[in-house]
């Protein structure tokens, strides 16, 4: 699967299951709400037979009137006998102290309560307070079957969501591998013709006397930049799971290397080129890595810079600087310009990939980068690791 | 030790011996003339707390009916008294009065009356 897919899928499976997880709560919410409802209203229903059982026995209790009265007491019920004034006349528990008598029914510390009036006062018992407790094994049952419902619909619904992704991503996996089999095919074709006609130009150099030697700089420059598109293609076409071969690099000698294949279309442009590069900076890097790095940066420097423009290069023992004097980037460019194929200038060809390239590379190997650009003055951008 | 015991065995005896006295007090200034005119008290106490419920009201209610008896003031319904004769104006202080009537609601107290039965097996 390929990365953007990937990324796709991701994104979608979560918005998806994110909606259906939202929906279900919610309806799953509203049920376990209604279903406890009707549990505490059956719990209700039996408290109100018994609030009406004491107040029968009551009234007998008060016609008999004898030496000794039995209580009617009926487990799980405890129930109370207040007066008119609340004051408790008798009781089978402890009974809270804040008891809402406007209230019928209440629900305190797990037990639900009923607060009977009655009229007349048998007894003189004014409120009969019947005290349950709340059935917990039924609202943890429910809780249970919601729960289980719920991982059972987020399984459902993820493998729904997956094949669901698929289909969606498919005409995105097409494109990719239709670009890709493009890519694969070009690269394959300019490969031979662009090797072909640096070796050549090399020859004429070394074997030849040429009197076109700007038509030959010309030549040699324009093969180069095929070249360099050659291997970003193949960089991307690989995306980037190619072996690589960490070694210690000496940035410092390659770099000076890379300003001298660069020094035609330097000089060409007749950019003033600045170089301060320390000794011996080694750096563990895959050398195509490094290259790719340092020519991407180097050719959009000398490719959005002015005729005449300043170059300047610094390399440290913690940072690789290049800073051109070119047309510079907008500042609404600057967020989105490690996009692929992202151009912020159209004015100079290209597929817009060596900044994203850049990008991946600095990802890969944890550097940070930065891009400071004001437009028509310049731009620098700053590597560090 | 023993002198603890026997101060005890004293303050016990001397409990026991007042609550008789109350009884005997309520027994004498009460109960005996609603025994000897059958004049049914408990049914006059049921009627007070089936109809004022606590008893602070039912012990100012009685108060009021004993310092000034009449048909009007009584609990029980006017054709009690053409079975019964009406109760004359009280004598006794008010503060004793008083005592008589915590007397009297005490030994019909509810709360002593209503015990848990023992559950059955």
């Amino acid at each position: 699967m390929y990365r953007s897919e990937k990324r796709s899928l991701y994104r979608f499976l979560t918005i998806y299951l994110l909606s259906t997880f939202i929906l279900f709560s919610l309806g799953s919410s509203i049920f376990y709400a209604y279903e406890k409802h009707h549990l505490l209203d059956r719990q209700r229903e039996l408290l109100k037979h018994e609030g009406e059982r004491i107040r029968h026995q009551l009234m007998l209790l008060h016609k008999q009137f004898g030496e000794k009265l039995p209580f009617p007491v009926k487990k799980p019920y405890e129930s109370a006998l207040l007066d008119t004034d609340r004051q408790l006349i008798f009781s089978t528990f402890i009974l809270p102290s804040n008891i809402d008598f406007s209230q019928e029914y209440s629900i305190k510390n797990g037990n639900l309560f009923l607060v009977k009036s009655i009229e007349p006062y048998h007894l003189g018992v004014v409120y009969i307070v019947v005290q349950m407790p709340i059935n917990a094994e039924g609202i943890t049952d429910l809780k249970h079957l919601i729960l289980l419902f719920m991982l059972g619909a987020g399984f459902f619904f993820l493998i729904v969501g997956y094949f669901l992704g698929r289909l969606f991503t498919a005409p995105m996996r097409e494109s990719i591998e239709m670009m890709n089999s493009f890519i694969q095919d070009t690269t394959h074709e300019l490969n031979t013709p662009i090797s072909t006609i640096l070796t050549n130009l090399e020859l004429i150099e070394t074997l030849h006397s040429c009197n076109a030697k700007k038509e030959m700089q010309r030549i040699e420059i324009a093969s180069k930049t095929l070249s360099r598109i050659y291997d970003d293609l193949t960089y991307l076409k690989l995306h980037h799971n190619y072996h690589r071969d960490i070694q210690s690099i000496n940035l410092s000698k390659l770099l000076k290397e890379r300003l001298l294949y660069f020094s035609a279309a330097i000089e060409v442009k007749g950019i003033v080129l600045v170089d301060t590069i320390a000794p011996d900076v080694i750096l563990e890097i895959d050398r195509d890595d490094a290259l790719r790095l340092i020519d991407n940066l180097i050719s959009n420097a000398i490719k959005y810079n002015k005729m005449g423009g300043a170059l300047e290069v610094l390399l440290t023992a913690k940072e690789f600087k290049i800073k051109d004097g070119g047309i510079g980037i907008e500042e609404k460019e600057l967020q989105t310009i490690f996009e692929r194929f992202k151009r912020a200038n159209k004015s100079e060809g290209g597929f817009g990939i060596g900044l994203n390239i850049v990008y991946q590379l600095v990802r890969t190997y944890d550097f940070d980068i930065t891009i400071r650009s004001t437009l028509h003055q310049g731009t620098e951008v700053t590597v560090l690791w | 030790m023993v002198k603890i015991i026997m101060l005890l065995s004293i303050s016990m005896l001397s409990l026991l011996g007042n609550e008789k006295l109350i009884n005997s007090e309520l027994e004498r200034d009460c109960l005996k003339c609603h025994k000897d005119q059958s004049i049914p008290s408990e049914v006059i106490y049921r009627r007070y707390l089936m109809k004022y419920s606590s008893k602070e009201t039912i012990r100012e209610m009685m108060l009021a009916y004993l310092k000034a008896p009449s048909v009007e003031m009584s609990i029980m319904p006017p054709q009690f008294f053409s079975k019964f004769p009406i109760k004359e104006v009280s004598q006794p202080k008010e503060e004793v009065l008083r005592k008589r009537i915590d007397d009297y609601i005490d030994y019909f107290d509810i709360n002593k009356k209503l015990f848990i039965p023992a559950e059955k097996n």
